[in-house]
Parts: structure tokens; sequence; C-alpha cells
């Protein structure tokens, strides 16, 4: 028992002074960072400005405001946004940002309002890059009336990718689209949208013209039949209002909240924590022993210990380590979810906004539900099943290549239940999510994925229970192995070997 | 003398390889035991059997007392033929780390290990991890870590091979220290000279069986003594010198005698000077153990190579 003890401090300590292991810690919470902010960033600096040529071909040349008032509105609706978000944090302490009414307010407007209320030190705000600006055509496109012939010395000039400099603009800039405004194919049709560009990869500029034309097109139409676009804007507008209840909950508070899609769609995410911290650290655990072997130390150790005490050691060892990595990717979500709501100004939103109640509505979840300890228990009983398989198969090779065919398929066993994450909530009880909790390599992955949903108690304790007994089997198989085949030197062993060295003596 | 270590009619087979095949020795607690053989002739086998990590498929064993080794093995050193440690590690660190696996204290160890580095010149690498040290600084480290709980019984699998001449010196400085400790020791070793030096007694071993058990001189008298001589002298009267098992012209007067077993070279030069020989040289010369190693593992050694 000692010397099990000393082996798994060993094998912890060897673990966690790995850059690897320092990588692993920083890599969840870093991945989560960029994945809620990049896009943020990316929308506010990453996009340039687009600019475009606007060419209303039609008879009337009524629709060229139509659509720049469309896009001035949006683009004032972004600085708005901005300027909500900037503002939000630098308001003084107690006051609370009025709700936005986007139809009407600007930033502007917005900030000199909130002038008295904002803190000393806030500075001024300087409203993002727009996102789309019109520009005249380059001299060489000047627009003569003939489509046909203004496309064709359009293709020319847009293929050569040139930069030139429109009128308004200090610097030389590529011309991102020309779009030009055509009548439909009959006078009760909507009109043609021609969108020149050669990125066709970023739609929001067309789609922002092709949604102005038709909203204009859909008034004329309504006001021609005789009926009031205001209103038929308005009654368009209004939205049913969703009030979802759960059955299986107290009387009372059947009402589905926050709390409760949180409930539904938090063990998806410690599923993901589960699969990683499995899969990362029975990597380790494979690692460390190939290394033992290679380097010849496991006969010294053998010398000292038993098998069993060796392989309890290192399971104990790494199991330490995969739980201090998951209590920390776990512990720093929570801190980064309060960070990112502070930096975003949440105490400056009313306080019973969605922001200001996640932190608190994440933490009652971790500190009240099951979800904590199931992750804990199913984090051992899985980690123990895979662990002692790869102790097993890695003490029959000699070598990392060797052991990558037995990891390879092992991998491929371990990718089923990554792709049930994302489906077993939909349907936490349904046939497939039961089928798979009694398969016991997969019953820690899609129980914990399936805890929120009250599963049958027969499939919960039945479960645990084959568990339990497989990771008992497993264990006692694998030590077989593990003592027959540590101290083997050679080809790594055939299926027949193993099941010998299961059955036979040592 | 009580034994440290007895084997008797041991044998271990893997398939229908037989590895080790009615194995018996015995080691006297205190003393210096060689366990010589070529390769593949059962030494590393046998080793593991001592130290329980293979069981055998018949016959008995005793390790200070203890039918198995798991018993009694923090009284147990052992250095495996194929070295290694961590390479991360510090030595100071891999030396404490072995020790409190069997069973010193934390805080001991890290002191015994200091000052084991000290006392055989690795005092400077203390603190320098294993892989910046060369290959025989590592291997002393290791067969430090071995030895740093303070054993009764030591098993070293080829202690010296991969050392160079000085530092085969410093083994044989912690093997002499050790015996003076009253530590009991086995070595596996290919370097008979190194068994000549240091073995009380050795068994030979070829094929997985032992061909040889006792003290060197014992192993010695396996060979007949031989006599070198020059003389003028005919033949007949050479045959008929007592103790002369074979004669052997070697040209030019020269001759090789063949002792037979317990004859004494004294008893023959006294009857050269008895018969008024005229000897112009006269060299007696006993047999080492590698000619006695040779003699006894030879055909089987030769044989499984080939195979």
């Amino acid at each position: 028992m000692r010397n099990a003890l000393l082996i798994a401090i060993r094998e912890f300590l060897d673990n966690t002074k790995t850059r690897g292991f320092w990588f692993g810690i920083l890599l969840v919470p870093l991945l989560w960072l960029l994945a809620s902010q990049v896009p943020i960033l990316l929308a506010r600096k990453g996009t340039p400005t687009r600019h475009f040529a606007l060419i209303d071909a039609t008879a009337g040349q009524q629709l060229f405001d139509v659509v720049l008032n469309h896009l001035n509105t949006a683009e004032s609706r972004r600085e708005l946004f901005h300027f909500r978000e900037w503002a939000a944090p630098r308001l003084k302490s107690g006051q609370v940002l009025p709700m936005a009414d986007k139809a009407t307010e600007s930033w502007s407007r917005l900030q000199e309002d909130l002038g008295p209320h904002m803190k000393v030190d806030a500075g001024r705000f300087v409203p993002p890059a727009p996102r789309n600006r019109p520009v005249a055509l380059p001299e060489e496109l000047t627009w003569r009336g003939d489509l046909v012939e203004f496309e064709g010395r359009l293709r020319d000039w847009m293929r050569e990718e040139r930069l030139y400099k429109p009128v308004g603009v200090d610097e030389e800039v590529p011309l991102f689209a020309v779009a030009i405004l055509q009548e439909g194919a009959s006078s009760n049709a909507a009109p043609i949208l021609r969108f020149w560009s050669v990125n066709q990869a970023d739609t929001q500029l067309q789609d922002r013209i092709v949604e102005a034309l038709s909203r204009n097109f859909r008034s004329r139409e309504y006001s021609r039949l005789g009926m009031d676009p205001s209103a038929i804007a308005r009654v368009e507008g209004a939205q049913a209002q969703l009030m979802s209840f759960n059955p299986r909950k107290a009387e009372g508070e059947e009402q589905v909240g926050m709390t409760d899609l949180l409930k539904q769609w938090a063990p998806s995410a410690f599923v993901y924590l589960l699969w990683i911290a499995v899969f990362s650290i029975s990597q380790m655990l494979l690692n460390s022993l190939i290394e033992e072997r290679s380097n010849r130390i496991l006969e010294v150790l053998l010398s000292s210990v038993t098998p069993l005490e060796l392989m309890a050691g290192k399971l104990v060892g790494v199991a330490a380590v995969g739980a201090v990595m998951t209590l920390a990717w776990i512990g720093s979500l929570v801190l980064m979810t309060f960070w990112t709501l502070h930096t975003a100004g949440a105490a400056a939103l009313a306080p019973d906004s969605v922001a200001n109640r996640l932190p608190m509505e994440l933490i009652t979840l971790l500190g009240d539900s099951w979800m904590l300890p199931a992750f804990g228990l199913y984090f051992l009983l899985g980690y123990l099943f895979y662990a002692a398989v790869i102790l097993a198969l890695g003490s029959t090779c000699n070598n990392l290549k060797e052991a990558q065919n037995f990891t390879g398929v092992i991998a491929l066993l371990m990718m089923v239940p990554l792709v049930s994450i994302a489906f077993i909530p939909k349907d936490p009880n349904g046939p497939v999510a039961t089928v798979l909790s009694w398969i016991p390599p997969y019953t820690p992955f899609v129980m914990m994925n399936r805890v929120a949903a009250n599963p049958p108690l027969r499939d919960v304790i039945g479960t645990l229970v084959l568990l339990v007994l497989s990771d008992v089997a497993v264990l006692w198989a694998c030590s077989r192995i593990f003592r027959a085949a540590v101290l083997r030197t050679g080809q790594p062993a055939s299926l027949l070997q193993l099941f010998r060295w299961i059955l036979g003596r040592p | 003398m009580p034994a440290a270590l007895e084997l008797r009619n041991v044998s271990k087979s893997f398939g229908a390889f037989h590895a080790v095949q009615g194995l018996s020795l015995s080691v006297p607690v205190g003393s210096v035991y060689g366990f010589l053989g070529p390769n593949g002739a059962g030494k590393t086998t046998s080793l593991r059997m001592i130290l329980g990590m293979l069981l055998p498929d018949s016959g008995e064993l005793s390790v200070l007392g203890s039918p198995s080794a798991m018993a009694v093995r923090n009284r147990v050193g052992y250095l495996p033929e194929e070295k290694g440690l961590y390479r991360k590690m510090t030595s100071a660190a891999a030396i404490a780390y072995f020790a409190t696996l069997k069973g010193v204290a934390c805080g001991e160890a890290h002191i015994r290990a200091r000052k084991l580095l000290d006392r055989y010149g690795l005092g400077a690498f203390a603190d320098k991890k294993i892989e910046t040290l060369s290959k025989g600084m590592g291997q002393k480290v290791q067969v430090l870590s071995a030895i740093a709980h303070d054993p009764e019984l030591v098993l070293f699998d080829e202690p010296f091979s991969g050392l160079d001449p000085v530092n085969q010196e410093v083994l044989e400085e912690i093997l002499i220290d050790l015996k003076a400790r009253g530590c009991t020791i086995l070595f596996s070793t290919h370097v008979m000279a190194h068994a000549e030096r240091l073995c009380d007694r050795l068994l030979i071993l070829g094929g997985g069986r032992g061909l040889f058990e006792g003290t060197v001189s014992e192993a010695r008298s396996v060979l007949p003594v031989r006599i070198s001589l020059e003389t003028v002298e005919p033949t007949p009267l050479l045959e008929a010198l007592p103790g002369v098992r074979h004669l052997e012209a070697r040209g030019e007067g020269r001759w090789q005698l063949e002792l037979e077993p317990g004859a004494s070279a004294s008893a023959v030069l006294e009857a050269c000077f008895e018969r008024s020989l005229r000897l112009r040289r006269f060299d007696v010369r006993e047999p080492d153990l590698h000619e006695v190693f040779v003699h006894l593992v030879g055909p089987s050694a030769r044989e499984a190579s080939l195979r």
C-alpha cells in the first residue's frame, strides 16, 4: 500500500511537472476564451470596411435611396450596439443602462443622455469603422445606361482586383462589390439585384440590399393593394410569447427557466470535459509506462513492488493528475464566466438580466445538483476502465510506435460517446441513449449526459453496477496481462497470447 | 555457514523453451557469489525467479530464509542487466526514490543518497538530472540506488558491463565495501577476471543447467595442471614421470605435460631431479577460470549461438 502510494506520488509529480500538463490545464479555458471572444473581436475589428458602388438602373431610380437608407439604419444600430458595450462598464456605480430603443436611438444621443452618469475617466467613444461604405465608381467604369456594355467593362476591371482612390476616401482601396438594381421581370415582380464581387464568402452586404429591396417592394405592393404598410409591418413584427412548462418540476414551479436550460445542457459540457480528461490522461499513462519500459526501469521497480502495486500506483497517480486538471478546467470556466460578464459591464445591466443571473445560476447548479458528484463518479469509473486497458496493452509494447496501433483502436471506440454528446440531450431517455448507457465503455459518458433528464432508476443503478463489475473484471484481466507482459521483450503479443496471460500462470 | 540464498532443483520453461533446468545453489551469508554463464544460459531468468518476478515451474527457493523474495524485498537489492533510471530525475532523487520503495523513510533516503554519491565520487552530480550524466555515471547511480536501503543480499546482473576500467574499479570497491559490511552478494558476469578476484564461490551455468558449483580453486581443478618443459631427453623418460596423463611434443625439445587430477607439479619436478633429467625450462601453469568456463560451457554456448 505504501509503495503504491509512493509510485502514485511520483507519477503525479512527474506528470504535473511536464509542459504538456500545464498546456492541457490552460488549453481548455483558452479555447473557451477564444471561442467566445474571437468572433466578437473579429466582428469589431477583423472585417475591413467594404467599399461598394450602387447603380440604380430602374426607370424611376427610387431604389438607390431606399437601399442607402436601409444600410445607414443598420450601421447606426451597429454603432449603438458598440456604444452600449463600451458604456456599460464605464457607468458610475449604481447606474443602469436604459433599455435599448433601436428604432429611434443613436449613440450620440444616448451619450448625451448618459453624460452625467458616466465615470470621470470614461473617455470618449470612438465609433467603429463602417461596415459598408458606398463610393463612386472609378472613371473608366462610368455608368452609361447600357447594362451589357457596362458589365463587360466591369468584369474585366474587377478581375484585375485593382485598387483605386474613390472620392472622399484618403487611400487606395479595392472595390468590394458593384450592386446594380434592376426592374423585375414584370411590372408586379420584385426588383433584381445584380451583385458583382470577387468575394463570394462575405454575403452580409448583398443580404442587406436584398432585404431593403424586398421590404420596399412589399410595402409598395401593400399600398397598391390598398393595405396600410405600417399596420402590416406591426402585425408581421408581432411574435407569439413562449412559456415552456415541465410537468416533472414541483407544483407551481413548472415553468422552464434558465436554470432548467443550464441543467439540460451543462451535462454535455461535463461529458466533453470527461472525454478530454479520460483521453488525455490515458495518453499520459501510456507515455509514462512506455518510458519505464523502454528505459528498463520496470525491472528495478518490480524488484521493490508487486505488479499490482505498480499498476495501482500508476492508476491512482495519473487519476489525481486528471482530477486536478478537470477541477482546474471547471474552476477556470466559472471564473472566466464571471470575468467576461464583469468586463462586459453586467452590473450596469438590469439585475434580473441573463448576464447577471448566469454566473450565480451556474454556481447554484454545480452546488445543488448531482452534476459534480456524478461527474466525479463517472470520471473515476470511466478512467479506470480505459486506463487499465491502456496499461495492459502498453505493457506489451516496447515503444510508442507499437503502442499507437492499440491506442488508435481505442481512440476510434471513444469517438462514439463524443459523437453522442450532441444528440443525447435531445432525447436523453430514448432508445439510442438507453442502449449506449448499457455498454460499459460508454456508460460514463452517456449516463453523465442523461443525468439531468431523470433517467429511470433501473438505468441509473443497473448501468452503474454493470460499470463497476466491468471495471473490476477489466482491472483483474489487465493486471494479469500487465504482470505477464511487463518484463517481456520482443514482438507485441497477439490476441491469443493476451488471453493465455489472463488465464495462465506468470 | 547458513545460506542467504538457496535454490533446490528449480526449473522454468517458456513454452517449449527450457530456460532453467533443475538448478540448485547455495549462497553462504556474507559471501560473494559469482553467477557465470554465456548468453541465454538462464542467468537473468534465475535472478528473476529469485526476486519473485517469475514463479518457478518446479523446485524450491529460499531467500533470506523466506520462500518468496517479495516477503523480504526490503532486505534485497537488485541491479538488472539493462540499466535505466527516470531521465528527468536528479541523481540524488533517483537513489532516494528507490530507497523509499525499499522501506527507508523519505528524509533518511535523501540523506543516504547524498552520502553515497559523495562516497563514490558523484557528490557534484547529486542535483544533476540523469539525462545529463554519462553512461558510466548513470550506471554508478543505478548501483547506488540498488544499495541505498542497506540490503542484506544484493543481486547484480552484469554490473560491470558498459563500465570503463576506472569505473569498474569503483564498482569493485563498492562490492568490497558491501562484503565488509556483511552483505551477501550474488553477481553475474562474463568477465572471468572479476569473478576470480571477487568471488568466494561461483556457479557456472550453461543451457539452463548448473555445470559447476564451488570455490574458484575448485573450479580451476576441473582442468588438469599443465607443465611446459624443455629438455633433450628421449620421450620414454618423460612418459615415465609420475602423474603425467598426457604428453604433447611441441618441437625442438619442447613438451607440454598434462597432469592427472590431484597430481602435483612439485612431485614431477622432484622426479626430474631424481632421474637427473637435463631440463632447460620447467613452467607450471594452473588453468584459469576463463579456460574452465570455455571448457564447461563452450559446446553448449556454441550450439546456442548457432541455433
